[in-house]
């Protein structure tokens, strides 16, 4: 999952970045509304966390922009104003929630990852295809009831394609939204990480959870449970 | 003015008594020849009849030496013609006969042919005052009806005219009311020059007040934001020992600093002019952002908001008390909330909006109740932010001179019903 962080305050920019690039995310930042315009325009992102008392172009008028520019990406907005006429002109501009200063990273993790769940068409925090079960708030998988241990990057693969089951997701996508920009990019990896994944998800060979499809990318197949 | 014509009136009428008398007495002097006894007496083919008219109200007495003639009509009378004359003297005098007013002249006249000075005869002659004085109670009758007409025709001027001068007056008076019940912004113009430096000064003020309200707001907004910012990076850069206890200090701050801002951002109604605020777009707009912040609830706002209904206060304040009760009532609930609202043209100015917001959730209880309202209590500890709303809410609500209500609602849950002003 690729965020973007747009928050004039240094230190709680590097700080939020630190920790959500903890919690699994590849971070992007900017430091005014100029630059947070041009990143979230310019940057393949799953989410975005704007600030709205940025110097420069306002975070309103970032949200309208990217909204009018059909960026359909869920936007947190962050505000130090704990007033409803900021929040509503905030929704209204196109955000999709808000957290107010100073805020508990949890609170905001929680609230980024339901953004992302809702944005994949889930409902609850438990992604349920069949037997495989994704919790996003503790981050593990289960299989017919059974941990199953993943490393930080596999889990993060596996949450991209569960989250928008039934979608194709190409290898250049999963690459740019699971590693920093600058990070060497090798589609081998991602073949490999995707084949232990299903390795570890069907030992029997039974389930076939991701399906290659030659040439465009993967997919997960097996249907989302109803009710979830 | 009306005393003046009055005694000119008695002037007038008392000087055609005395003409009525002289006329009577030179008829009398005339007529009056030496009788063969040595008396004197009128011939009375030449006298007034009235003279021979009892109790006419016109009465002559000739008084000689031995001699006295009295008129007919003076028969029966009991008259005091008074004292007899000496030759040229001349007397007038006023005396009542019976219930009659009189005036007497007498004249003392030294008749011709009679060298003797004993032949000095007084001619007296009395004449009623009666019809003058009728007359002049009549004078006085019309006068005073026609003094009470003209003050009434003087007075229905004067408010016509008071009338017409004061109109501006009123309107600007009205205006001044629109303004402060919000159903306008600003005066109108087109008021005499006395008054048009009064609205211009009205209208500069109103401006003035409602910029500086809103720098005010924008100032705050910003103290709050630089404020917060530090705090948010302060407590995202503690880690490890006394992180929590950093972090619940964070809290406290955070928790004053929004308290005393919004606090200090409620305007409660003083800013004067502002326009009625549309109950129905306001919700409509918080219900928009609470179903998507609440989207992972799958809960139902259902709205009740009588079509016209409007706030007569500050949008701001408005947008803050329904959204907090909705944040709450969002939070608390299992799938249902409903707001409500309605004016009620009856009651007291400052209550005629009736907001009500509830929920199916599990309710405040009645011991709970007077808890939530206290600053920084929460009923329940697990969701936060729950007391310090409703504090804030209560807050507003004062401002205005409205009240708040907590009872439970048909859904099973909460029920907070404010009364504020509105129509």
């Amino acid at each position: 999952m690729r965020a973007l962080v747009v928050e004039d305050e240094a230190a709680l920019r590097d700080s939020l970045k630190e920790r959500l690039v903890a919690a699994g995310l590849t971070v992007d930042v900017a430091r005014d509304g100029d630059e947070g315009l041009f990143a979230a325009m310019e940057y393949p992102l799953d989410v975005a966390i704007i600030d709205l008392g940025l110097p420069g172009l306002s975070g309103l008028e970032v949200i309208r922009r990217l909204r009018a520019a059909r960026k359909a990406y869920p936007i947190l907005i962050l505000t130090a104003r704990d007033n409803w006429q900021d929040k509503v002109e905030g929704l209204q501009a196109g955000a999709d929630d808000y957290v107010v200063k100073p805020f508990q990273f949890e609170e905001l993790l929680a609230r980024l990852q339901a953004l992302l769940r809702r944005a994949g068409g889930w409902a609850t925090p438990e992604l349920k295809c069949g037997p495989i079960v994704l919790d996003t708030r503790a981050q593990t998988v289960a299989v017919d009831g059974a941990p199953v241990e993943l490393t930080t990057f596999e889990y993060r693969i596996l949450e991209h394609l569960m989250l928008r089951a039934g979608d194709v997701i190409s290898k250049a996508e999963l690459t740019e939204r699971l590693y920093d920009q600058d990070f060497e990019r090798d589609s081998n990896v991602i073949e490999v990480m995707v084949g232990r994944l299903r390795r570890k998800l069907d030992p029997q060979d039974q389930l076939h959870p991701i399906e290659t499809l030659r040439g465009r990318g993967y997919r997960f197949a097996l249907p989302r449970d109803a009710g979830s | 003015m009306m005393l003046v014509l009055d005694t000119g009136f008695r002037d007038l009428s008392r000087r055609s008594v005395e003409e009525v008398l002289d006329r009577q007495m030179v008829a009398l002097i005339a007529a009056t020849e030496p009788q063969p006894d040595g008396s004197y007496a009128p011939a009375m083919s030449n006298l007034d009849p009235w003279l021979e008219t009892p109790r006419s109200g016109v009465y002559a007495q000739i008084h000689a030496q031995q001699h006295e003639w009295r008129s007919p009509s003076s028969a029966g009378l009991k008259i005091d013609f008074g004292r007899p004359l000496q030759q040229g003297q001349r007397n007038l005098a006023y005396s009542m006969v019976g219930f009659d007013r009189v005036a007497i002249e007498s004249r003392g006249i030294q008749f011709e042919g009679s060298p003797e000075n004993t032949n000095v005869l007084t001619f007296t002659v009395a004449v009623s005052l009666g019809p003058f004085e009728e007359q002049l109670w009549r004078f006085r009758q019309q006068l005073v009806g026609w003094f009470i007409g003209l003050m009434l025709a003087l007075l229905v001027t004067l408010a016509a005219l008071l009338h017409w001068v004061l109109a501006p007056a009123r309107r600007l008076e009205r205006e001044i009311h629109a303004v402060e019940e919000g159903r306008s912004e600003r005066l109108g113009g087109g008021f005499p020059r006395e008054l048009a430096g009064v609205a211009r000064n009205l209208n500069a003020l109103l401006a003035g007040e409602r910029k500086r309200v809103a720098r005010y707001r924008d100032t705050l907004g910003n103290l709050a934001h630089s404020l917060k910012t530090p705090l948010a990076v302060m407590r995202s850069s503690v880690h490890g020992a006394g992180a929590e206890t950093v972090s619940v200090e964070i809290d406290r701050m955070s928790g004053i600093i929004e308290h005393q801002l919004k606090r200090a951002a409620a305007s409660g109604g003083a800013l004067f002019g502002q326009a009625p605020v549309d109950v129905a777009q306001v919700a409509a707009e918080l219900r928009g952002t609470l179903v998507r912040v609440y989207a992972a609830k799958d809960l139902v706002i259902e709205l009740a908001i009588a079509p016209g209904t409007q706030f007569i206060g500050d949008r701001g304040d408005l947008t803050e008390l329904v959204g907090n009760l909705l944040d709450n009532a969002c939070k608390w609930c299992r799938s249902r909330v409903r707001l409500a609202a309605s004016a009620d043209a009856g009651t007291d100015p400052r209550e005629r909006l009736t907001l009500t917001v509830q929920d199916d959730g599990p309710g405040i209880s009645a011991a709970d109740r007077p808890r939530v309202l206290q600053r920084g209590a929460r009923a329940d500890e697990k969701v936060p932010g729950h007391g310090l709303g409703l504090a804030m809410v209560q807050d507003t609500v004062e401002l205005y001179g409205g009240r708040l209500e907590i009872d439970t609602s048909p859904l099973g849950g909460a029920r907070i019903s404010l009364r504020l002003p509105g129509r």
